[in-house]
């Protein structure tokens, strides 16, 4: 009796590591095949898995009483850190990606209740609940990797968005453009505003082309923001022709009672481009003997 | 025909969300381009005043049918610090935050309905429709 409380877990997973080893890798991969083998490499799986079997087998040595809390540089958290860093880059759902923990604690729990342990119930209980408290700490683990690294691609994407759709465009000598497109944030205003503002003082422009047309809606917000960015080109001496109002967009501002009167307002790009040059003393006219 | 959507607005961006789910729903239920437009826009003020000025809240819309009428209706709801005078929020150019001013008044001519009850420290709950054909402008304060 004794000797069966004294069972050693680490000693058993030390001579049950290649059959465990077998079994959870040939669920994981009848899991994983349909979706993931081809993103997987199994040969890079497998010595994954061993490496982190190694280190559940060193956590029941060195806590062999007490459960284990995970600290954060601990060898074993690093290793799960980074594999399913990895997996959630992969596109592995998190359901699949805490399954590879999970399948062997389905592993080694059915080892367990097939061993001589199981006839002592309370050396039977005492394992399980090691094995149960590493498992479901590392699963947790799985899961804030899962999501902390989706937000991060997440704010990556959108500060991509912010840079891709605030462009600065040089349209000719003293005239700039500025195609808004998308959600104008508060964030978004004020990078759009200081980009026109550092493009005005380098080319030294007297007129930009403010052109909306890709704004879904242009609310009290919005029109704020536009506001506020005349204003300050003004102050640098540049006029703002404003392009792109769709009717529904003007109605609308009628309605918000938006006041744009101070703002000269051209309905298509092209009499604001046409506009844009007549400022600045140029035309655009037609070749002569073009066919 | 009862649908019902509601969005969480507790950060600027998701005043976008709310726009997308109002002209869903509008183009649902075959409303004029101008009407969606307008609905899209007073739905993007609310959900605007919601994230500013009461630290976040919900926009919920629904479907309404009357008669041989469809409508939306769009309640904003929040448990900020509520409005002080609402009769002041709706004139142009009253804002406490250095905006225009214009967003109430605008979601008032915006709108065919709009009923907005406040209580200091408890919270504001707006109120307003949108009807397919235009049916006469009703407004309420309670
Ligand atoms: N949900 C709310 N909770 C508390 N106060 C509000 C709320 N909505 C509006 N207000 C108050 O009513 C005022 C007027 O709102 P309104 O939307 O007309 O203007 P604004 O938001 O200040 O500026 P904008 O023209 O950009 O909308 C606000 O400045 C604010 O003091
Ligand atoms: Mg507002």
């Amino acid at each position: 009796m004794t000797e069966a409380v004294d069972f050693n877990v680490a000693r058993w997973l030390e001579a049950q590591q290649e059959a465990v080893l077998d079994a959870w890798m040939s669920d994981i991969v009848s899991r994983w095949k349909k979706n993931y083998l081809h993103v997987v490499d199994t040969e890079h799986l497998h010595l994954q898995s061993r490496q982190l079997l190694e280190e559940i087998r060193k956590l029941f040595v060195e806590n062999p009483n007490e459960f284990w809390e995970p600290t954060p540089d601990s060898k074993i958290v690093v290793l799960i850190r980074s594999l399913s860093t990895q997996r959630a880059k992969q596109g592995f759902k998190p359901a699949d990606s805490t399954f590879y923990v999970l399948s062997l604690k389905r592993v080694l729990w059915r080892r367990l209740l097939q061993d001589r342990i199981a006839e002592n119930k309370v050396a039977l209980a005492t394992c399980l609940a090691m094995i149960e408290n590493v498992i479901d700490r590392l699963t947790l683990l799985i899961y804030e990797v899962y999501v902390e690294t989706r937000e991060r691609l997440i704010a990556q994407q959108s500060l991509s968005l912010l840079e891709l759709s605030t462009p600065v465009v040089r349209l000719w000598d003293r005239v700039l453009m500025v195609p808004l497109i998308g959600v104008m944030d508060t964030q978004r205003a004020r990078q759009t505003t200081e980009r026109l503002l550092e493009a005005i003082a380098k080319y030294e422009a007297t007129v930009a082309i403010l052109d909306v047309t890709g704004v879904p809606v242009l609310d009290t917000s919005v029109a704020g923001h536009i506001m506020k960015t005349i204003a300050a080109a003004q102050m640098l001496g540049a006029r703002v022709v404003m392009t792109g109002i769709s009717p529904d967009g003007a109605q609308t501002l009628v309605k918000l009672g938006v006041d744009f009167s101070v703002v000269t307002t051209r309905a298509t790009l092209r009499a604001g481009v046409a506009e844009s040059l007549l400022l600045v003393g140029k035309r655009i006219v037609a070749v002569k003997d073009a066919p | 025909m009862l649908e019902s959507v509601r969005v969480s607005i507790s950060e600027e961006i998701h005043s976008a969300e709310a726009r997308r789910q109002a002209l869903l729903l509008a183009q649902h239920l075959g409303f004029g381009r101008t009407d969606a437009y307008y609905l899209a826009t007073a739905v993007t003020e609310l959900a605007t005043n919601l994230f500013r000025h009461a630290g976040g809240g919900e926009i919920q819309l629904r479907t309404l049918t009357r008669q041989n009428a469809v409508g939306i209706e769009v309640i904003a709801h929040d448990t900020g610090p509520g409005i002080a005078n609402v009769e002041q929020a709706l004139r142009e150019g009253f804002s406490t935050s250095g905006g225009l001013g214009c967003g109430l008044p605008g979601v008032r001519r915006l709108m065919d309905e709009l009923e907005i009850c406040s209580e200091m420290g408890r919270g504001t709950r707006i109120r307003a429709c949108k009807w397919a054909a235009i049916i006469q402008t009703v407004e309420r304060q309670c």
